[in-house]
């Protein structure tokens, strides 16, 4: 948090040196540009990759509040087609993107009509009733301006009941300058910083004082876009687990693992009706023999995760959990080498240099740097390490090599965790246990903990 | 009535199928070990089994890669190597191109291998995170407008191992986000967690019986691409288990308590997480008996 309050005091562009951004490019001996260009998209990348940080205590299962401004200024067509409909294509992106990085995490939206909060969407777990939302409102009419405390005020009380082990976020879309706000928007943030709810704020005209100061007070971010792709990026960094706060409450959380129960003392499942739809008029509950069901109160589910509607149980499967868990042990990022670095193939391969990856044939042109893992030692392409890091999370070589003892890292991600807890007797001996583990990999009870 | 079919039949012009196939070349096999011929014969059948897949259609692509104890190396296509190609017995070049690469690739292997002394895992997910790197390349550089469907097909004996479980569930999540289908062929024994994989990516998962008819076993069930599949009657698949299992005493178990800040799963409550060493909050109802923290602290 520390560095974001320095980033905070750092002056505005304008108020910068005079840049000279074209002599960035240059072009090579053939007077082409693809080189120079290659470069900067390479380093853009490089750029994004290295600016994650690295938390071993995460706010992993969130709540998460959208607040759309959905007012007069949302028609400005800075943003095309307008501003509101650039914002409901992105948010699609955004959903998706969220629940398949956050599978035990709740959202929900609300929308700020003329000068009015309203919900859109309860706190859910399902994309799909997002999305429909979503689409209903593409043909919403924007007039008047929005509240920042209505809104504010909503979600604050939705949040407030929210168990306490979980991350409270508010993330907010705005688009007009200003707010209309029945009192003191002020006390409305100090509310929100003792409840320690995590507001952020993207503003799509220009940064706005109070929204500023809302993000300061309540260890948020706060963006003003450049453009679509700009937006793109500031939306989608809402999609990694913040930092757990200091003062969260951890917990363990009681939840259910449902197994679908197909065969009944070697007969079919009777048929049965799903109780997520049950009460959902426009797609009604069908009867079918599959279906996921509560282990404590029997009550049949069609989509994991949920949250039981009779018995309050978190249902969830093993994968939903796993998925969460590079989040905890992320790749560690690459060394940046040149390309005279690669080793060449052998001879009879024709001594070409290779991306350890996906084989590519490296250039000296369009491959002037290369990627090399500090743990296997492998060579990868550009395209390979933002592979790695962002969609992949797995090594290829620490997991190819035997005797790279491919999951190093994840170890020390797990002692610098127990670091944290400051158990130092504990970590001493963990840390015994893991050098034992690393000459008997086969036998390691630490890397066999996931099996599930 | 004609014009769909002919737009459909553009259609499937225009896209590309893309067959990683993942082969399993550990010797410490059960399969291998007890018969070294089998490898021979899994060998010729995904040979044949590849040429197939090219045969169906021009723009078909196919690429192989081999797992074996010490490495994994791509058998085909090899970039920068120069066979020499004429036509042998009438044979297409592309499939004796094939054939001989695959073959001399794979034997090279087997050559440098170093001396196996107790039999030992096959890294299969990290093979599987190659191909996914190689159809991703793959896919970046499709012209527009054409369409790339991929599928990755594993062929192992080995059993699976759980330290890997991290690994192949990252691949399947990969897979499942790219589009990839991963369908696995068992040749020894059921692999529950390939099996999710396949379930994951709506893939296929078959337990070879016969390994004789394994090119037979190839050809009917996973020729047919990931569209057409749902018109054959294709061998059903297994109900698979999502429960968990606890990381205190590796049971499955139908209601756990999971650590909120590092989703570790545990049967019973405990103060103290054994896998991140946080402390929780103690709440209401359950009283904390002394007896069950000295269970935990002999876990730790």
């Amino acid at each position: 948090m520390a560095d974001d309050e320095q980033d905070d005091q750092k002056e505005y562009r304008w108020e910068t040196g005079y840049e000279k951004t074209w002599e960035a490019i240059k072009e090579d001996d053939d007077g082409l540009l693809d080189g120079a260009i290659a470069e900067i998209i390479q380093k853009a990348k490089r750029k994004r990759q290295a600016d994650k940080t690295k938390q071993n205590r995460l706010g992993m299962m969130r709540h998460m509040f959208i607040v759309l401004d959905c007012s007069e200024s949302m028609s400005v067509p800075d943003l095309k087609p307008t501003r509101l409909l650039c914002t409901l294509k992105l948010l699609e992106i955004f959903i998706e993107e969220f629940f398949d990085q956050n599978p035990i995490s709740q959202l929900g939206i609300i929308a700020l009509k003329a000068k009015r909060a309203e919900k859109i969407t309860e706190l859910t777990g399902t994309s799909r009733v997002h999305l429909k939302a979503l689409a209903g409102l593409a043909n919403v009419s924007l007039t008047s301006e929005p509240s920042l405390q209505n809104g504010l005020d909503l979600a604050l009380k939705t949040l407030k009941v929210v168990p306490s082990h979980a991350s409270r976020e508010i993330v907010i879309i705005m688009g007009s300058l200003t707010t209309c706000d029945p009192v003191d928007i002020n006390l409305t943030i100090d509310e929100l910083k003792r409840e320690r709810i995590r507001c952020s704020v993207i503003s799509l005209s220009a940064e706005i004082h109070i929204c500023r100061y809302l993000t300061q007070q309540t260890m948020g971010t706060f963006g003003a876009v450049l453009d679509d792709a700009h937006y793109r990026d500031q939306l989608l960094s809402q999609v990694d687990p913040p930092p757990a706060a200091k003062t969260q409450d951890n917990s363990l959380i009681r939840m259910g693992f449902p197994h679908s129960k197909n065969e009944v003392e070697g007969k079919d499942a009777p048929l049965s009706m799903c109780m997520c739809h049950i009460e959902n008029i426009d797609e009604p509950s069908e009867l079918s023999t599959t279906g996921h069901h509560c282990p404590q109160c029997n009550s049949k589910y069609c989509e994991l995760p949920v949250e039981c509607q009779c018995c309050g149980l978190t249902l969830v499967s093993a994968p939903h959990l796993a998925r969460s868990y590079h989040h905890l042990f992320p790749v560690p990022n690459f060394e940046e080498m040149p390309y005279e670095s690669v080793p060449p193939a052998a001879p009879d391969c024709g001594s070409l240099r290779k991306c350890y990856g996906c084989i590519k044939v490296l250039s000296p042109v369009t491959d002037k740097s290369v990627f090399k893992c500090g743990y296997c030692k492998q060579f990868f392409c550009i395209d390979c390490d933002i592979f790695v890091h962002e969609t992949l999370h797995a090594c290829v070589g620490c997991n190819t090599i035997p005797g790279v003892a491919g999951l190093v890292y994840q170890k020390q991600g797990g002692k610098a965790a127990s670091k944290a807890a400051g158990n130092m007797q504990q970590q001493q001996q963990q840390h015994q246990q893991q050098q034992a583990q690393m000459q008997l990999p086969s036998t390691s009870k630490q890397r066999s903990q996931f099996n599930m | 009535m004609e014009i769909p079919d002919v737009a459909a039949s553009k259609e499937a012009e225009a896209s590309i199928d893309l067959l990683a196939i993942v082969l399993d070349t550990n010797p410490s096999q059960q399969i291998v070990r007890q018969n070294p011929q089998n490898l021979t014969q899994i060998l010729e059948a995904v040979i044949a089994f590849g040429n197939a897949h090219l045969m169906q259609k021009a723009q078909n692509k196919l690429a192989v890669l081999s797992c074996s104890h010490y490495t994994t190396e791509f058998l085909f296509p090899l970039p920068g190597r120069h066979v020499e190609l004429r036509q042998i017995d009438g044979q297409y070049e592309a499939f004796s191109l094939v054939e001989k690469t695959v073959k001399q690739q794979l034997g090279s292997i087997l050559m440098n291998a170093p001396r196996l002394s107790a039999p030992c895992e096959s890294l299969l997910a990290g093979s599987m995170s190659m191909a996914l790197c190689y159809i991703s390349r793959l896919q970046r550089n499709v012209p527009a407008g054409v369409k790339m469907h991929s599928r990755i097909l594993v062929l192992t004996g080995s059993n699976e191992c759980a330290s890997q479980y991290m690994t192949y569930m990252n691949v399947f999540f990969t897979a499942q986000k790219l589009g990839i289908v991963v369908d696995t062929c068992a040749l020894d024994k059921t692999l529950s967690l390939l099996q999710q994989g396949c379930d994951i990516t709506n893939g296929q998962f078959l337990k070879v019986n016969q390994l004789d008819g394994l090119l037979q076993y190839l050809l009917w069930v996973f020729l047919p691409s990931p569209q057409m599949r749902h018109k054959l009657v294709l061998p059903p698949t297994p109900k698979v288990d999502y429960r968990a299992s606890c990381f205190c005493h590796r049971e499955l178990i139908d209601i756990g308590y999971v650590c909120s800040v590092c989703l570790s799963v545990f049967c019973k409550y405990s103060p103290i997480c054994t896998t991140c060493h946080t402390i929780f909050k103690t709440p209401g109802p359950l009283p904390v008996k002394p007896k069950k923290k000295k269970k935990t602290d002999k876990q730790i």
